[in-house]
């Protein structure tokens, strides 16, 4: 590598490697583009690394343990499940280790080049590359940018890494904390705040809503308050977290709830109160680019911001911050540079939340479809009613399907119980093709199976359902 | 609460209209008649104002869309509260809140996730064939799809861009697939140079449709003739002052509209017209006439009624009035409607000759080319005079060759001889 001032010609360079980034540089190389990608850190990004996928893995193992301790109504009977949790925590290291060496051996095998290395714009088409050692400029044809967010920080609350912690910390922890409280009812505070708990720890959420995951269908949410109850996390809503003492032994979260002021004590505070974009470090002045007031970058169907040499993909790019968003933004940047007629065009996004029992929902719910003018046919197929729900020992939630009453055309879908999150997918499916509920109630599925229920929800739809009563 | 505001019937019988534009975008707020869209109907562009103040939560139409009427049009939220009874059963107080929580966030929802919850119905057409949409640069909210619902299908588009034109509704669908096939020899797919494709819409789209439909109903025959227009000239110049003293400007066309007026009376199937449907011919014992008005949009035909009972200068500060309106996009569908027969007048432009459309369901329209002086053999004698060609398109379901002559000609003997005009009046 040349050192000094000489700019290294590059064709496409993606800044960051996560699911938006190292997906972009595949698609991009795919399409014969010369692809080089820098991260500052390790390949994979937040998801694979501090996010979706160490903390289903955590999720995962949780759910072993609160299977095996609650199963004697099924003749199991367990004494002493013992956990031990640094091999706990080296099993989960593992799953995240061989996702991210596939990452690297994908981005070799479309020979992309990869840089370690912060990047800062130097001008409309140049970055400056640091790393520890040296500083070197790099001149791009296109450059696509996936810096990702980060954990957002509260005044009050400052992360110090130990008792008062972010979401990355709560996923390599060294012990179970006994007490531990959650500031933050929405999914990522609920995912972790959970599994804790069926680790055994003492479990207090915190959120400033009236209720814990703001934004969701409150016919979901209330089952996911009724299992809450059943596994002993108390749930504070409306309260707003002022301060937090850690001068003690563990941590006393001051809080104002509904007035009044009161004080939680627990060995560890974890802070997830949503995420903010890595867009402040990058120098983007430097390139022409600016970020509107929430610190996103502004761009346009093909992903490509004011500067029409550069793109902007996921997280940095506006809500949702989902990684599924992230990748399929970056295939779109990737192709728009390669030439291809690519936009942002998608009728659905999935949204899964890892709580108990598991959430998915996509499109419009019913309130939104008649909002948005439809006249609504609503569907709801309980999993009581499934076979394979039941012998699961998990029948509880349901498949609910939002369907134009005229057409019968697939709108959305809410899903509450067993498996949703790959339930969802199917919905998905369905919306972009198109389909209607005949569509989806004519096509065979497999028994006994969790997707049975998509299809008897649509022949609901249709108004004949087989296995209950219809309307 | 919300309040749904369906398309008014904004003339007499008239079924649908095509948004020509809103004033308003959805979020936006409203006064109570406050221009809310603008409506092209068959005959004019009307101006629809707001029933009730308030917020427009939802327009159900975009521009460039029919709508039809009694559909709604769109939704306002005017600001009073909805009753919220109807909770199924007893709630705990923490999911009222939680209700009410779902309920803010969701108004704040729709900014952060402009992407996947639309604000209308969409396009039904699969990704892929959404893709190859744009690949072949169609934009596919134009193609009208043949699929079940109107889903676009990857033939629609080639359809699409073989004909250049919409596919066709479900129904007809093979035979129209045909024809677009057979019409690809006759127009190339590959644009062989460079093209602009505009939609076509609003009033251009009204009057396509109502020219085929005038020249693909009524058989129709141009009959023309000359006029020596000496002595018109004579008397409009002795005429000027006087109409000038009353602050109105005289043309050549309340004249012409007096002596068509005068034939019309002694050839009445000339202002009739045919029902198609019941097999019967309506003569009618009024007289309406249609003025053909180029405007900045197109062809408008304003009317002025009852020319048969008013006199020139009458005419004369009528046409003025409503031609002025029309051409200001003023007119009232009342303005525009009702005529009996048409007079079209492209002598104003300079043509001299032209075989002008029938203004469909009338049966026949006279058109006036440029007066110009030219040579012409009087008595054995070249002469100078001004001359004017006239032109007459008749629909020969109901008129035939001769009578159109004998009318054309009484036409010319009236503006040959102003004086007999005299003679006419009632």
């Amino acid at each position: 590598m040349v050192v000094g001032d000489f700019a290294t010609e590059v064709d496409v360079l993606v800044v960051g490697g996560g699911p938006g980034g190292y997906v972009a540089a595949i698609r991009a190389a795919q399409m014969g583009k010369k692809v080089t990608l820098v991260d500052k850190a390790e390949l994979g990004g937040v998801c694979l690394n501090r996010g979706c996928i160490p903390s289903k893995a955590l999720i995962h193992a949780a759910d072993e343990v609160h299977n095996m301790k609650n199963s004697s109504h099924m003749g199991i009977e367990v004494d002493g499940v013992k956990i031990n949790f640094t091999d706990m925590i080296k099993w989960k290291d593992g799953v995240v280790k061989k996702l991210t060496g596939g990452v690297s051996s994908l981005l070799k095998g479309n020979k992309v080049e990869v840089l370690q290395g912060e990047v800062y714009f130097s001008g409309e088409n140049k970055v400056k590359i640091a790393t520890e050692k040296d500083s070197q400029t790099y001149q791009f044809n296109h450059c696509i940018i996936a810096t990702g967010s980060r954990p957002t920080e509260i005044s009050g609350l400052k992360y110090d890494g130990k008792k008062i912690i972010s979401s990355t910390e709560a996923l390599s922890l060294s012990e179970i904390p006994e007490k531990l409280i959650v500031v933050g009812g929405g999914y990522i505070g609920l995912e972790l705040g959970i599994t804790y708990s069926k680790l055994g720890s003492e479990v207090t959420v915190l959120e400033g809503m009236d209720s814990i995951l703001p934004g969701v269908d409150p016919s979901m949410v209330r089952m996911v308050k009724r299992n809450l109850k059943k596994l002993g996390v108390k749930a504070v809503t409306k309260a707003m977290v002022q301060s937090a003492d850690t001068s003690g032994d563990g941590v006393t979260v001051t809080a104002e709830v509904k007035g009044e002021e009161k004080s939680y004590t627990a060995d560890k505070v974890l802070v997830a109160v949503g995420r903010t974009p890595n867009t402040d470090e990058l120098g983007l002045d430097q390139a022409g680019i600016e970020v509107d007031e929430h610190g996103f970058i502004p761009v346009d169907k093909q992903m490509r911001t004011k500067n029409d040499k550069i793109f902007a993909i996921g997280d940095i790019a506006g809500q949702p911050m989902l990684a599924h968003k992230a990748s399929y933004e970056g295939k779109v940047a990737a192709e728009a540079i390669a030439g291809e007629p690519s936009e942002v065009d998608y009728r659905a996004m999935p949204y899964v939340i890892f709580s108990d029992p598991e959430l998915a929902y996509t499109g419009m719910t019913e309130a939104e479809a008649k909002e948005a003018g439809y006249d609504v046919d609503v569907s709801r197929f309980s999993f009581a009613a499934n076979g394979r729900a039941l012998s699961l020992d998990a029948a509880e939630g349901f498949f609910q399907l939002v369907a134009d009453k005229e057409t019968k055309q697939i709108l959305g879908a809410q899903i509450v119980g067993p498996g949703a999150s790959s339930l969802i997918s199917e919905v998905v499916l369905a919306i972009e093709m198109g389909a209607n509920a005949e569509d989806v109630a004519l096509t065979i599925h497999a028994h006994p199976t969790l997707p049975e229920t998509f299809m008897e929800a649509a022949e609901g739809i249709m108004g004949h359902a087989i296995h209950m009563v219809n309307k | 609460m919300a309040f749904e505001f369906k398309l008014p019937d904004v003339g007499e019988g008239i079924h649908e209209g095509e948004i020509v534009s809103f004033h308003v975008k959805e979020g936006d707020a409203i006064n109570e008649d406050d221009i809310l869209a603008e409506v092209q109907t068959d005959k004019a562009v009307v101006e629809i104002p707001a029933p009730v103040t308030g917020t427009v939560k939802k327009l159900n139409a975009s521009e460039g869309d029919v709508v039809e009427v009694g559909s709604v049009l769109a939704v306002f939220d005017t600001g009073d509260e909805d009753d919220d009874n109807g909770e199924e059963q007893a709630i705990s107080e923490a999911d009222k809140e939680q209700k009410t929580e779902a309920e803010k966030t969701k108004t704040e929802q729709p900014a952060a996730q402009t992407g996947e919850k639309p604000s209308g119905k969409q396009v039904l057409a699969m990704p892929s064939v959404r893709k190859k949409a744009r690949e072949m640069g169609i934009d596919i909210t134009q193609v009208s799809g043949t699929g079940k619902n109107g889903r676009v299908t990857l033939e629609d588009l080639n359809t699409f861009q073989e004909g250049g034109t919409e596919a066709v509704p479900e129904t007809d669908q093979a035979p129209a697939a045909d024809t677009a096939r057979e019409e690809k020899a006759a127009a190339p797919s590959v644009p062989q140079g460079d093209e602009e494709r505009i939609p076509l819409r609003g009033m251009r789209r009204t009057i396509a449709r109502r020219m085929a439909q005038s020249k693909f109903t009524a058989p129709h025959v141009t009959v023309m003739d000359e006029v020596d227009a000496m002595e018109l000239v004579e008397v409009r110049k002795w005429a000027k002052p006087m109409a000038e003293q009353r602050e109105i400007k005289l043309t050549y066309l309340p004249f012409v509209i007096k002596a068509l007026t005068a034939a019309l009376r002694e050839f009445p199937t000339l202002n009739a017209s045919i029902d198609d449907e019941k097999e019967e011919i309506i003569i009618k014992k009024y007289y309406h006439m249609g003025i053909a008005t180029a405007t900045e949009d197109g062809l408008v035909v304003p009317v002025v009624r009852d020319v048969d009972r008013k006199s020139i200068f009458q005419l004369a500060d009528e046409i003025r009035d409503v031609v002025k309106r029309t051409r200001d996009k003023k007119a009232t569908v009342e303005d525009l409607k009702g005529s009996t027969f048409s007079i079209t007048n492209i002598g104003s432009f300079g043509g001299q000759y032209f075989t002008p459309i029938i203004n469909y369901p009338e049966v026949a329209i006279f058109g006036m080319g440029k007066m110009a002086e030219r040579p012409v053999a009087i008595d054995g004698e070249v002469v100078v005079r001004p001359m004017m060609n006239i032109s007459l398109s008749i629909d020969h379901r109901l008129i035939d060759g001769d009578v159109a002559a004998r009318f054309l000609n009484r036409v010319k003997e009236l503006l040959e001889n102003p004086k007999l005009l005299m003679m006419e009046m009632n």
